[in-house]
């Protein structure tokens, strides 16, 4: 992959080095130096805990990074270098940065909640690769699905009469399972009220998810629609450390918003696009959004709550689990919604231990899921989380993020767990009971002077 | 892995490393990995789908065009390949891996 080209010149250093200044400046200075050393980061690493050799320990990759700042902002390190263990920037260190930060940390974030002095260290690691993106070092897997969403508007590079064609094809399937005509999945409609965004994976392989979303939008008589141009959740500039690209695409998505007039922006289940869009997006952009933006966690469980939908549990009876996406519970705080949705809309709810904002990453997060070339880690690292679902006893796990679903896809296969993988909406879905009100809807929907029906609430 | 006279090589996705090299004997050793004791006319038909049209178009088809184009349901294609039509059924059709989130 890139370890293939040569290493980057004096001014790719130089590129790097720019990059490093402008980083330390956003986190924060105290985040570099104040590492104690302690060790405790490492019973927190899935990584480490799953192949515990020092490479894997997360204050040795955030040293990595820790060491050339010492370099250039502390006085013992500009003039007594090898005393302090301060490291210049070259292109060597550089091009051994490329396995430390892309392959051997999926930035989850547990470490630097666990930390005795709490320092963000997996944000420290990031540092590294915001500078390896800066002058092209990015791995190659990785940097495709960069390109793909500033060509294209989507991380799978979808022509839109495709979305178009799958969007019409789902809708048939919906009409067929709700017995109703008249839903339909609006696609580029201005003024409604919510612009929902999804996962190109949803298009491209996991429909069952749009499907399901929409079915339960129809249900609830919500004002929304989705965008044929820009409709992707995700941002892998989070991923590359590319902050440029990273502000370009959620600026598309923002400016698709106001075009269509929106008055909301509705995130479908991704961990990291949420915490791309929800939380980042505005530094990125330098700009608060005019807008709101939420998960759809948030809406079901208002649907749920008010009554605009209503659930049959008994339709969900065998044991669901929760997996907590890094990116959605630690990262970005959604931790409450999707509990109080599912015990609501299944019969055997079971929390993973740990869980919440302590969980384990599922090993596929931080761009590892498309890096290939760490396939062997990923799948080790995540066996941690595949205990963690045996032990739970359940047959079916929720996953709220679809970079996640993946992963646990194939956890599912290599280590026999004989389990489904599915979204909250999806269970949610499942345990939906049409209101009698909405039944006569169908049986009236040709009559085009039929009462106006609203939900019993 | 050795199929005949030739070694099959994979990414550590899984993913063929050379994908010019496939035939129905790999799919089915590739399947087997899958929990797919022997392949049935439906897998056959998917599989073919998608290599045909990822020879023509040097792109994994959309789910949509899998299912309409073979008379099977989207729910169905998840039960005939546990892990989806990216990591499962493209696999053994010995696709290299999509990019993104699969």
């Amino acid at each position: 992959m890139t370890q293939t080209e040569r290493p980057g010149n004096q001014t790719d250093v130089q590129k790097a080095m720019k990059a490093f200044v402008s980083a330390v400046r956003k986190l924060g200075p105290v985040h570099y130096q104040s590492c104690v050393k302690c060790g405790l980061c490492g019973e927190t690493c899935h990584i480490y805990l799953t192949d515990p050799t020092i490479l894997n320990l997360p204050v040795y990759k955030a040293e990595q990074i820790m060491k050339i700042f010492r370099r250039y902002y502390t006085f013992l390190g500009r003039f007594l270098a090898p005393w302090v263990g301060a490291q210049s920037l070259t292109k060597d260190v550089l091009e051994s940065l490329v396995e430390t930060v892309y392959g051997r940390c999926t930035a989850c974030g547990r470490c630097g909640l666990h930390c005795s002095i709490g320092f963000d260290v997996s944000s420290v690691i990031r540092t590294g690769r915001t500078m390896l993106a800066e002058i092209g070092k990015v791995p190659s897997s990785l940097q495709a699905v960069v390109n793909n969403q500033i060509t294209t508007g989507n991380q799978m590079a979808i022509p839109r009469r495709e979305l178009l064609d799958t969007v019409e094809w789902l809708c048939q399937d919906l009409r067929l399972e709700m017995n109703n005509d008249s839903v339909i999945i609006p696609v580029d409609e201005p003024g409604r009220r919510i612009l929902y965004l999804i996962n190109p994976r949803e298009v491209k392989f996991f429909p069952l998810s749009l499907l399901a979303a929409a079915g339960i939008f129809h249900a609830a008589q919500e004002s929304w629609t989705i965008s044929s141009r820009f409709y992707d959740v995700t941002n892998y500039g989070l991923y590359s450390g590319d902050d440029t690209a990273a502000a370009a695409i959620t600026r598309q998505v923002i400016d698709e918003a106001r075009h269509l007039g929106v008055e909301e922006i509705v995130l479908s289940e991704c961990g990291y696009g949420f915490r791309s869009f929800r939380w980042e997006g505005p530094n990125w952009l330098g700009r608060a959004y005019d807008i709101s933006a939420r998960s759809m966690l948030y809406l079901i469980w208002d649907y749920i709550d008010t009554g605009k939908i209503r659930i049959d549990p008994s339709r969900n009876p065998e044991r669901i689990t929760l997996h907590d996406p890094c990116n959605l519970v630690r990262w970005g705080g959604v931790s409450e919604p999707q509990r109080k949705i599912l015990k609501r809309v299944c019969m055997d709810f079971q929390e993973m231990m740990p869980h919440g904002a302590d969980n384990y990453c599922c090993g596929g997060g931080g761009g590892m899921l498309s890096m290939s070339e760490y396939g062997d880690r990923r799948i080790l690292s995540g066996s941690l989380k595949a205990e963690q679902i045996r032990a739970s006893g359940a047959r079916i796990v929720a996953a709220p993020c679809h970079n996640c679903a993946d992963q646990l896809l194939e956890l599912n296969k290599k280590f026999k767990l004989g389990v489904e993988i599915q979204s909250v909406t999806e269970i949610v879905y499942n345990a939906m009971v049409l209101e009698m009100a909405e039944q006569s809807e169908i049986s009236n929907s040709d009559a085009d002077d039929s009462f106006n029906v609203t939900p019993s609430v | 892995m050795q199929i005949g006279d030739k070694e099959i090589q994979f990414d550590k996705d899984g993913f063929m490393k050379e994908p010019g090299i496939w035939s129905a004997d790999v799919a089915q050793a590739i399947a087997l990995e899958e929990g797919i004791e022997k392949m049935s006319e439906k897998h056959w038909a998917v599989v073919n789908y998608i290599r045909k049209y990822w020879e023509e178009n040097d792109l994994a088809p959309p789910v949509r065009l899998l299912c309409t184009e073979n008379k099977v349901s989207v729910r169905e294609v998840y039960k005939l390949f546990t892990s989806g039509p990216a990591r499962g059924a493209c696999r053994i059709a010995g696709l290299p891996k999509p990019d993104g989130c699969v």
